[in-house]
């Protein structure tokens, strides 16, 4: 992350596609806070210091994407406005805030690392291939970082299905149903439901596709981070592909 | 379903003998294994829906299925879907849809399948070369192109009887006569028909298919375009690689009994043949019984008869109730009368036969022609 903190400002003035791009990053940044919270969150129920430090260290780690995001959109001129109250945003940190309540440490990582990551991750990587100049080093960097933090959770939510796959599926469905659910509809090709809160004016779903994207290009590549995911943990593939196919569009 | 609340039987993994893999054939197709997945209380996916979401979709199994034998055998597998996406067949996505075939087989053997059939285009984008698949000690794959082929000769020859056709006096064409279904029709049929022609765009390999064919006592034509020909053809079987149904078919008789054999589809909706007998070929029927988990009966195999699956599928499920693990059909241009033979044999001894007759407009009329 030091690397991004310290990337020289660009003379990018020619950014047409700047009020675009302050709606990706406002989402971005809302994102990381989200995610730095839940850390915060998830340190205060952590029995083992070892692991509440993590958990702070992770979210520290996050509120430096949300600044590098920032400081990204400071470069093309936008002023980057984040919402964690935002109509999705705040439904998905209740469903973090439920597992907290519930002393649930595993129930916390699968919403965090396995559903939210995976949004970021793909999205992130996505966005840093379209994104003109150091804005997209900046989204390609936060999804490699992503990537690496990752693999780390995945180790001990691995180790957790081997030991009961059957409780641990059963939870993972149930969080799947509250948590995968706002997020099909966050990026669902229109927002049925209203503004999303987060968008600076008019939704810039419609719009993504001037900066070669798409609500279902990001939806499609979130969805397939995340059924990998749960290959990788182990899930039966018909039974995801149906939790797949039963997701609102 | 069996099944928690997770939708996860809670059982330790269950028995794969077995592992078909597909593709589906049309949009349509596709939707309705959507739908039914959604479940009756959810509204289906909107087709542009599927169309967007379904390419991202990793291969991975659709359903378990579960197959009897009439000889009390029973075989438990999965059907994979690699998720190639029905408009995306044709040769300019080949290098994607092998990378989809590959992780479809990779699955398979992660599953413990013991043997593979690889259907529809997943054997096409192989060229039958099974060194292109992910190592799998102890799993085979197969094809299963010998007991397609099988079926497309039974249901000729049948309908033929049923119409009172004489094979004898026919003249047979087949296109896509150089590849792997169609030159194990051409080898099957050649000694039983009159004249034989031979259609494919690589002039080279007709050439070299005709000379094999010489002895046969057959008259035989080649050519890469119906005009071609000498005379109309009254018995047609379409097997060529198509990506999408857009084979005309005119120039053969009006009255011609056709044998569609391809996936997707060979024939054109345009294509004029109002008065010939059109039926769907290399299709067999289990009788044992067949079932799928999530019950996707009748939607994963749509046709108007119950229990009807395409041959190349139908050949794995064959073997794993012979418990025959051997990779049957491979390679390309290798199916001989004898090895037809061989599976026909195997199949029907599991109650696995050729399909009653239907095309798109339904079931066939068994009539006298
Ligand atoms: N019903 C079933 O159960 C079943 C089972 C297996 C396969 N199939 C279907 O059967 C068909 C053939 O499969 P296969 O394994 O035999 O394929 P294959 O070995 O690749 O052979 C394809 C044949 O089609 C010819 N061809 C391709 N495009 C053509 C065109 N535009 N016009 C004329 N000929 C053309 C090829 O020759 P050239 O390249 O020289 O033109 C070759 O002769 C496919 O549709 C496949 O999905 C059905």
């Amino acid at each position: 992350m030091d690397a991004l903190m310290e990337m020289q400002p660009l003379t990018e003035s020619d950014f047409s596609d700047s009020p675009i791009w302050q709606d990706v990053l406002a989402q971005a940044v809302t994102g990381e806070l989200v995610a730095a919270m839940n850390y915060e969150a998830l340190a205060g129920i952590c029995d083992d210091p070892e692991e509440a430090g993590q958990a702070w260290e992770h979210s520290a780690i996050e509120r430096s994407h949300a600044v590098a995001f920032a400081a990204a959109g400071r470069n093309i001129g936008v002023d980057v406005v984040s919402n964690v109250d935002g109509r999705h945003w705040k439904r998905l940190r209740e469903a973090f805030l439920r597992c907290v309540a519930e002393r649930d440490i595993i129930g916390c990582l699968i919403v965090q690392e396995i559903m939210l990551e995976s949004f970021a991750l793909a999205s992130y990587a996505r966005v840093a291939i379209v994104a003109p100049g150091s804005l997209g080093k900046v989204f390609g960097a936060i999804a490699a970082d992503e990537q690496e933090h990752a693999d780390h959770a995945m180790a001990i939510l691995k180790a957790e299905r081997d030991a009961d796959p059957e409780r641990f599926d059963d939870k993972l469905h149930r969080l799947h149903l509250e948590v995968m659910t706002t997020l099909a509809a966050m990026l669902a090709k229109e927002c049925k439901d209203g503004h999303c809160e987060v968008c600076q004016s008019s939704c810039v779903k419609p719009s993504l596709f001037e900066v070669n994207l798409s609500a279902a290009l990001l939806r499609g590549a979130s969805l397939q981070q995340y059924i990998k995911t749960l290959d990788a943990l182990g899930l039966p593939g018909e039974v995801t592909l149906a939790w797949i196919a039963q997701l609102p569009v | 379903m069996d099944c928690t609340v997770a939708g996860i039987a809670p059982s330790a993994a269950p028995q794969v003998d077995f592992a078909l893999v597909g593709h589906p054939e049309s949009w349509s197709a596709a939707a309705d294994v959507f739908s039914a997945l959604r479940g009756p209380e959810q509204t289906p996916l909107p087709d542009d829906e599927i169309r967007d979401i379904l390419p991202w979709i990793p291969p991975r199994a659709v359903c378990r299925v579960a197959v009897k034998s009439i000889a009390a055998a029973e075989a438990h597998g999965l059907y994979i879907d690699s998720f190639i996406p029905p408009d995306r067949l044709d040769a300019g996505c080949v290098q994607e849809n092998l990378t989809r075939v590959r992780a479809a087989a990779a699955y398979a053997i992660k599953a413990g399948a013991r043997i593979v059939s690889l259907g529809g285009f997943s054997s096409i984008l192989l060229e039958g070369k099974f060194d292109q698949l992910p190592p799998g000690r102890a799993t085979v794959f197969t094809t299963g192109n010998t007991l397609t082929v099988a079926f497309i000769v039974q249901g000729i020859e049948k309908m033929c009887a049923l119409q009172g056709r004489n094979l004898w006096q026919s003249t047979l064409l087949v296109v896509g006569a150089t590849g792997d279904v169609g030159s194990g029709c051409v080898r099957c049929l050649a000694g039983k028909v009159r004249r034989v022609q031979l259609v494919a765009r690589n002039v080279e390999r007709l050439r070299r298919l005709a000379v094999e064919l010489e002895g046969e006592g057959v008259e035989i034509e080649i050519g890469t375009d119906l005009a071609q020909f000498s005379e109309q053809a009254d018995l047609a079987i379409c097997a060529a690689s198509l990506p999408s149904p857009s084979l005309l078919l005119d120039n053969i008789a009006a009255d011609a009994l056709v044998c569609d054999a391809g996936y997707p589809k060979n024939l054109s909706p345009d294509a004029e043949t109002s008065r010939a007998t059109v039926f769907f070929g290399g299709l067999g029927q289990i009788t044992g019984g067949l079932t799928f988990d999530p019950d996707l009966r009748g939607i994963l195999n749509h046709h108007p008869f119950p229990d009807v699956a395409h041959g190349c599928l139908l050949e794995g499920i064959a073997l794993t109730l012979e418990g025959r693990f051997e990779s049957f059909s491979r390679g390309r241009g290798a199916i001989t009368p004898k090895l037809v033979e061989e599976i026909e044999m195997i199949a029907a001894r599991h109650g696995i036969y050729l399909a009653p007759f239907f095309n798109g407009d339904g079931p066939l009329p068994l009539t006298m022609k």
